[in-house]
């Protein structure tokens, strides 16, 4: 009989992550126990991690809709602004003075103060209601679930927040209510209009003044449209020379700011933040102990792989495949807990924002979590014998 | 092919330094032929499995001088061994060492596919081989679904698909009962003439010493003679 041949052949690059990561694969599934503890540390970052920064986001969304959705290009606010709430008033003149600044293609007032919504049980309830002009309606309402927008312009009419009904003491359309003295009745709701201030409810800007005891001069914030072809960055630097005594932003610097101030002024940011990053870190603790256990359970198989032939690298492969499956499936796994959770809890007050972005970050974030497991249970390895196999 | 299989030049290997030190081999000269069967036998102690795992290319010497099939083994870089285990050497262990997430085929392809055959390839030869151990209809069980002689012959259908030349067993009848043990190793002896391997056994089990071409006796980390029969 012929001797027989060394073995020359070595498989190529995809092959050996194929050959490694199918034994890695199989492995991880043989062990279910371990398995299910591991996805089951993957599966509760990526909710925690997910529901924080869901509801961050709605929280931020809240404080932001009112710039987000009225239709300006460019805010002039009281100076010091930095959030959506009124300071000191503005004025008429500042008014002419922005109409008459070229580039803008039309300048409103908009009012933004509390009332008081009295209830049939005689209780009452705040409302913060927006003096919207007809017939832009540049302030809102939006989102409407009842009514039109040009009802507002019917004598006393106002939209309110439809999740608020109840609260309102049965609040139906036609229903008719005191409202800082003054009778109003509803022609339309609104869905979601929740910011941290009192439920939005909105009224023809002559009405809100009346309603709100504020003179025709007086303005909580200057809504401003540039006309065609002027930038509204270009625009807010002339209004800002000409009116010196305001802070003049652009819908999306005001946006930023808002953003800016919840994460730097408030604590939100930094308890969301928090949390989040506590929910990575018990995820990567949990996967790293569970791949590190698996790891030391398994020596005697990993150094027999070893003996055989396989590389530190061609383990490294293993567990990185390992890594990959375990990030790909609890994010899955995740991510559907977290979409029908949103789902569950859906509401006005607070819904958690699930962006699609946030399926792509949680993605790659989980599984570089996984694959920085990985490396320390890989770290193990490499200083494993392979000659352990004859003792 | 070289005609020598292995051979040791006063082969040295010494665990610890200073006061610690313990030299298990003490000068090892030895050659073993291609196609040989050998045995290696000694009491525990001896530094019987020192020098497989030597030869293995799991341990480097201290001193002297190792070649495998005309390749040295002294003074390799350890990145060096993995390649060389495959090219050369299949392993039977004492515990069989399986990989029980894996089926029996698939525990016998991974080598294969280890050194570059494609799946399909490797499970070819894998069926192949298990046929040969006798095992045609378990290759779809797991390890732990097999008795400790089945496995065993798993393990040595491991060891020799893909025909390297060199197969080392580590005492691979230590866990088995005594007529299970002699099938395993006739097993073995069977598929190395057939084809063409070279084969060190270390072992204690005198009943299986007859299968040996040559039985080389180690005491205290040296070749000795035969102890004498009484």
């Amino acid at each position: 009989m012929k001797a027989a041949q060394p073995i020359r052949t070595r498989p190529g690059f995809f092959r050996r992550w194929l050959t490694l990561g199918t034994i890695g694969v199989r492995m991880m599934f043989f062990d279910r126990l371990k398995l299910l503890g591991t996805l089951f540390g993957v599966v509760f970052a990526v909710v925690l991690g997910n529901f924080q920064v869901g509801t961050f986001l709605a929280l931020l969304f809240k404080n932001r809709m009112f710039v987000e959705n009225a239709v300006a290009d460019v805010w002039i606010t009281p100076p010091g602004t930095r959030q959506f709430q009124g300071g000191s008033p503005l004025n008429d003149a500042q008014l002419n003075r922005a109409r008459s600044t070229p580039g803008v293609a039309w300048a409103e007032p908009l009012v933004l103060q509390t009332a008081q919504l009295k209830l049939p049980n005689g209780g009452s309830e705040p409302v913060s209601l927006v003096g919207t002009r007809a017939p832009r309606f540049a302030g809102g309402p939006w989102n409407l679930v009842a009514g039109e927008t040009e009802a507002l312009l019917q004598p006393d009419a106002v939209f309110f927040e439809d999740s608020e009904r109840e609260k309102f003491g049965g609040l139906n359309l036609g229903s008719v209510r005191e409202l800082s003295g003054h009778h109003v009745r509803a022609v339309g709701f609104t869905w979601g209009l929740l910011p941290f201030a009192p439920a939005f409810a909105f009224a023809e800007q002559t009405l809100a003044r009346e309603i709100l005891k504020q003179p025709a001069g007086s303005h909580t914030f200057l809504m401003v449209g540039a006309a065609p072809g002027v930038s509204p960055v270009e625009l807010r630097e002339r209004l800002q020379r000409e009116l010196p005594d305001t802070r003049v932003m652009t819908r999306d610097e005001y946006l930023s700011e808002i953003l800016t101030y919840i994460l730097t002024a408030t604590q939100i940011g930094m308890s969301f933040g928090l949390s989040t990053f506590m929910g990575l870190l018990v995820g990567l603790i949990t996967v790293a102990l569970s791949m590190f256990s698996s790891v030391v359970d398994n020596m005697r198989q990993f150094g027999t792989i070893k003996a055989i032939g396989a590389t530190t690298g061609d383990l490294g492969r293993l567990l990185f495949v390992q890594a990959i499956v375990y990030g790909v499936v609890g994010s899955l796994v995740g991510l559907g807990l977290m979409a029908a959770m949103v789902q569950g809890i859906r509401n006005a007050q607070l819904t958690p924002i699930l962006p699609n972005l946030a399926v792509g970050i949680t993605f790659t974030l989980m599984i570089g979590v996984c694959l920085l497991a990985s490396v320390l249970a890989l770290v193990r390895l490499r200083k494993l014998e392979p000659a352990m196999v004859f003792r | 092919m070289n005609d020598l299989a292995i051979e040791l030049r006063g082969l040295t290997k010494t665990y610890g330094t200073g006061a610690l030190a313990f030299q298990a081999l003490k000068g090892i000269d030895l050659q073993v032929k291609t196609g040989e069967f050998m045995m290696l036998v000694g009491p525990s102690g001896s530094g019987k499995t020192t020098l497989l795992s030597i030869l293995g290319c799991v341990l480097s010497p201290t001193e002297g001088e190792a070649v495998l099939f005309g390749e040295k083994l002294h003074g390799r870089k350890e990145s060096e061994l993995p390649d060389l285990r495959l090219s050369y050497i299949g392993f039977i262990f004492q515990g069989n060492n399986l990989i029980p997430a894996l089926s029996v085929e698939d525990n016998v392809a991974f080598p294969l596919e280890l050194r570059g055959a494609s799946r399909k390839q490797a499970l070819i030869e894998a069926r192949d081989v298990l046929s040969a151990v006798g095992l045609s209809d378990k290759m779809k069980r797991h390890p732990n679904d097999l008795s400790g002689g089945q496995r065993q012959r798993v393990a040595v259908a491991r060891a020799v698909a893909g025909r390297p030349p060199l197969i080392l067993a580590d005492e691979p009848t230590a866990s088995l009962d005594a007529h299970t043990g002699q099938q395993v190793t006739e097993l073995l002896k069977k598929l190395s003439t057939e084809r063409g391997h070279t084969v060190v056994v270390v072992t204690h089990d005198n009943r299986i010493f007859h299968f040996a071409d040559r039985t080389v006796h180690m005491e205290d980390g040296l070749l000795v003679p035969a102890p004498a029969q009484p």
